[in-house]
């Protein structure tokens, strides 16, 4: 801890309480992820109603207060909890001057237009490990994702799943997709598995959203994956979409249905998802033989 | 009732047909489409194109994707432009169509709702969804113009009101339900792609039913364009054939937008131009209409596809919606206004009051109670509670900006409101109609995607600018018929319309930097820091100060311009000055509560309704009730679904929505 301390110090970070670990409260939920990971503790997070059936990983302890919408943060709640350092990234901007009124605040950005997420989110962690004094929670937390990764890569290795690009996709209605890109997480994960992603196009803040769904053919060899949340509704629309129906992907049942992972996670949505992807290409191996 | 159509007063014209330009866009539709067609297959596959489509992916692209729509936007277009004549020609209003009565927005809340409360009730039946809704925004329109006879303008202007409340309540449901942002946004702009036949189909089958009906409908129609007297006289149940063409209208437009979402003005634009082309009598006007219509649709799309590629997503119907804003400006000094008193428009009295200040100084305490219940009630994690005067020393910080903010927004718009009803002499006219503050949320979207950082001072700069643009738009259109009230708000409506079109095409990009954007036009103040809160103070004083000067004129001007003139009035400077004012009062109370509170409108009207009807004590007590209902609201909206916080410009819409209901349906008795 004292060395944390120091480091925090050097960082030029002063904290209202000398107390450490500090009472973290976070806007952003990449942050509350990245804070989450580090099991650092929180006092209140943003919007958990909704974490908890859309990110779920990882999960909110029932101690930390619900601040309510990412777009209407509640200022005098997160007031009377008397944080020490209030974690948000650029979209929360317009929020500083009455957040500052609180406790120091930190913006950390994992989505900046062209820049990998992966690397954001990485060095994102590592600066907020800095910060707090848990440099070395930080660097074990990335190492194990990467280790994750890379044990997912041989597991995947010389499997058929393999063989194939993949394209990963969250679904906005009957028509549309977001195709996640080379810069988003989803896409770093395809490439660290030795993976090819089938997106090869422009992205804008990591998913080139949205596009018709017939861009999927673009690529008709490749595994389509599915990364909810989707609209309720989209199952019965995609089940009467004659284009739908003929990608080549959903005729010949190379279809990924996943779990929810954060769309616009940090790394530990990285890793949520690459355990996923691994578990549903190799279910698939033993389905398909 | 005098209205007559544009083009009967389009009375030169040039010597070369104007018809001429249809067969000629027709044939740049066609080449444009066998273009696209061309590039996703060769022709000489173009036959065996159903037999591969089946199970060859390129094939089924084409004949399940592109083939496809084309059709819709054809049949869209048709539709749409077959339900503007039958509006029209129903509601003698040259200026309605299923965008303009607000009826395209009906139909898209109830589909919202749909699918995110009852997925279920969707699977069964969309289309039966937006019918309803449509039915509803449109029962309700007519509902709201109902005292003013449906008086085109004033319908077009409920139609405005009705849209902008759907508009709140889609954008509060998207906030609610951040997940699906997408699906609601891409589908808000109108997106053409087609995945099957199946919308094209039932769409076919839906505008040859409505045409072959409306044909049917044709001597009726014809009668219509005589008044209502003379139509009795012939024997005709005129009520029912008007509610009967109108629920046709409706169900086509309904229909359209289950379909392929809003597609804006298509409805305003074919029947105009068919008249221009020179179809005057009825029976030409209701097969040139939807044929335009449906060239107008296809050409845009195609067009667009050809621009942008067929990967990209297209939002065709903010673009369309793009070109309804000038299209309404083009059509103002064709659409007969006439400078007639409007004192019966101006909200109705429950009699004069006979202490004023006895009731100003009510008002007063009325707004000194709830700033204090907003100071000092709250909930925090364990419930409900009173601060005590340690508590309140830490919560008033979070507590008074976004109060005081509030309290200014609302002061503001009611003075804006106010003005706009005396100025134009109709009850429903208000800030929110003009304009302004559309044009604050193109500042404001402008300001989110160019610049690297969207601060709240460089937002709010943007915002200004956004706001003061729209307005000099406004006024240098308006200049031209010399501020004549109807054709003012229209322009306003037109502006606002245009701003729109903006803003859902840049929705319509599905970037998460909408959010800020939705959360500016939900009236989200919860994040106003004591800085702007104390800016927004000092501008409502400075703004409000110099009104009660303004009494005689606003006395006046309702009384339509001669008589205001033979008084002594300078019209044209009075209403300019006036003008001035309301914009920039509206700016500046849209910049903290969003564009869609209502307050403008409610505050004047229960000012009158208690009883102020002299101009200058109706302002000191709108400003008052303006103040009062946004303190209120601001303490609801932080307490209700705590931790939660609703956006107070819509707390304040529904608040103000019920109101509108009840005060225009109830008896003319009041």
């Amino acid at each position: 801890m004292a060395a944390g301390a120091g480091a925090l110090l050097a960082s030029g970070f002063t904290p209202a309480r000398a107390a450490l670990p500090a009472r973290l409260a976070a806007i952003d939920w990449s942050m509350l992820e990245t804070a989450l990971a580090l099991n650092v503790p929180l006092v209140a997070a943003t919007e958990l109603k909704l974490y908890r059936r859309v990110v779920a990983e990882p999960a909110v302890p029932a101690a930390v207060a619900d601040l309510g919408l990412r777009g209407s943060p509640n200022l005098e709640l997160l007031a009377s909890l008397a944080p020490d350092l209030i974690l948000i990234s650029p979209f929360y901007e317009r929020y500083r001057p009455q957040l500052e009124r609180i406790a120091a605040v930190q913006s950390f950005t994992v989505y900046t237009p062209g820049a990998p997420a992966y690397e954001n989110g990485e060095a994102v962690m590592r600066a907020l490990g800095d910060q707090i004094g848990m440099e070395r929670e930080a660097a074990d937390y990335i190492a194990a994702t990467a280790a994750e990764i890379a044990a997912g890569r041989n597991a995947l290795a010389g499997s058929a799943a393999a063989s194939r690009p993949l394209f990963a996709i969250s679904i906005g209605d009957a028509r549309h997709v977001r195709i996640f890109g080379s810069d988003s997480n989803f896409g770093a994960v395809l490439e660290r598995f030795g993976l090819t992603n089938a997106w090869t196009g422009r992205t804008r803040y990591s998913a080139f959203a949205p596009v018709p769904i017939e861009a999927l053919a673009q690529v008709p060899e490749a595994r389509l994956v599915i990364i909810p949340p989707v609209p309720p509704d989209v199952t019965r629309i995609l089940a009467g979409s004659r284009v739908w129906q003929t990608l080549p992907a959903v005729r010949e049942g190379r279809v990924h249905w996943l779990e929810p992972v954060d769309h616009f996670g940090a790394l530990p949505a990285a890793r949520r998802f690459a355990r996923l992807l691994t578990a549903s290409l190799l279910s698939a191996e033993a389905h398909f033989g | 009732m005098a209205e007559s159509l544009p083009a009967t007063s389009a009375g030169t014209r040039p010597p070369v047909p104007a018809w001429l330009i249809w067969p000629l866009l027709g044939l740049m539709a066609t080449a444009l489409s066998l273009h696209l067609l061309w590039q996703a297959s060769p022709p000489a596959d173009w036959l065996s194109l159903p037999a591969r489509a089946a199970h060859e992916l390129k094939a089924a692209l084409v004949f399940y994707g592109l083939l496809p729509r084309f059709a819709v936007a054809i049949l869209a277009g048709a539709a749409l432009g077959l339900a503007g004549v039958l509006m029209q020609r129903v509601l003698r209003n040259p200026i309605a169509e299923p965008s303009t009565l607000g009826v395209a927005a009906g139909a898209k809340l109830a589909l919202s709702v749909g699918i995110v409360l009852a997925p279920g009730l969707l699977a069964e039946g969309r289309e039966l969804v937006a019918v309803a809704g449509a039915l509803l925004t449109m029962a309700l329109v007519l509902a709201l113009s109902w005292r003013r006879g449906l008086d085109p303008v004033t319908v077009v202007i409920s139609g405005s009101l009705v849209s902008m409340i759907a508009g709140a309540l889609g954008a509060a449901l998207t906030l609610a339900n951040g997940e699906y942002l997408m699906s609601l946004m891409v589908w808000g702009g109108g997106e053409l792609s087609q995945q099957s036949w199946q919308p094209a189909l039932g769409l076919a089958w839906r505008l040859a039913l409505a045409g072959f009906a409306a044909f049917l409908l044709l001597r009726p129609l014809a009668l219509l364009g005589l008044d209502d007297s003379r139509a009795k006289g012939l024997g005709l149940a005129v009520t029912a054939t008007r509610l009967g063409i109108l629920l046709l209208a409706v169900w086509l437009a309904a229909s359209v937008t289950a379909a392929v979402g809003i597609i804006g003005f298509i409805g305003l634009a074919a029947p105009a131009f068919a008249r221009l082309a020179g179809a005057h009598s009825q029976r030409r006007l209701l097969w040139a209409a939807p044929l335009l219509g449906a060239l107008l649709l296809w050409l845009t799309d195609s067009l667009l596809l050809t621009l942008a590629g067929t990967d990209a997503s297209l939002p065709t119907g903010a673009i369309t919606a793009l070109f309804g804003g000038p299209l309404l400006l083009w059509m103002l000094p064709r659409l007969h206004g006439a400078n007639r008193p409007h004192l019966a428009g101006l909200p109705p009295a429950l009699g004069r009051t006979a202490h004023p200040l006895r009731l100003i100084v009510l008002l007063v305490l009325a707004l000194i109670t709830f700033a204090l219940i907003g100071l000092m009630v709250g909930q925090d994690t364990a419930g409900w509670n009173i601060a005590g005067f340690d508590a309140l020393h830490a919560l008033l910080p979070w507590r008074w900006p976004r109060l005081v903010s509030a309290v200014a927004a609302g002061a503001m718009l009611a003075a804006a409101g106010t003005i706009c009803q005396r100025l134009t002499g109709n009850p429903l006219a208000s800030p929110e109609v003009l304009g302004i503050g559309a044009g604050a949320g193109v500042g404001i979207t402008a300001s989110l995607f160019l610049l690297p950082v969207a601060t709240p001072l460089s937002m709010l700069g943007f915002a200004a600018a956004g706001a003061a643009i729209a307005l000099l738009f406004m006024l240098a259109v308006a200049a031209r018929s010399g501020f004549g009230p109807e054709r003012l708000l229209l322009a306003g409506i037109a502006t606002g319309a245009f701003c729109g079109a903006i803003i859902s095409a840049v929705m319509a990009s599905g970037d998460f930097r909408t959010f800020v954007l939705l959360a500016w036009l939900s009236g989200d103040n919860s994040a106003v820091t004591p800085m702007q809160a104390g800016l927004s103070a000092a501008v409502a004083l400075l703004l409000l100060a110099p009104l009660p000067l303004l009494g005689r004129w606003l006395e006046l001007l309702p009384l339509g311009a001669p008589a205001a003139r033979a008084s002594g009035l300078p019209v044209t400077r009075s209403r300019l000055v006036l003008v001035l004012l309301a914009a920039l009062l509206t700016a500046a109370g849209c910049l903290t509560v969003g564009p869609l509170s209502l307050v403008g409108l409610v505050a004047p009207h229960l000012a009158r309704l208690i009883g102020f009807t002299r101009a200058r004590s109706q302002l000191v007590a709108a400003v008052l009730m303006g103040a009062v209902l946004m303190a209120l609201t601001d303490w609801l909206s932080r307490t209700l679904i705590f931790p939660y916080q609703i956006p107070s410009g819509l707390t304040a819409s529904l608040i103000g929505g019920p109101y509108l209901i009840w005060f225009l349906t109830r008896r003319r008795a009041a």
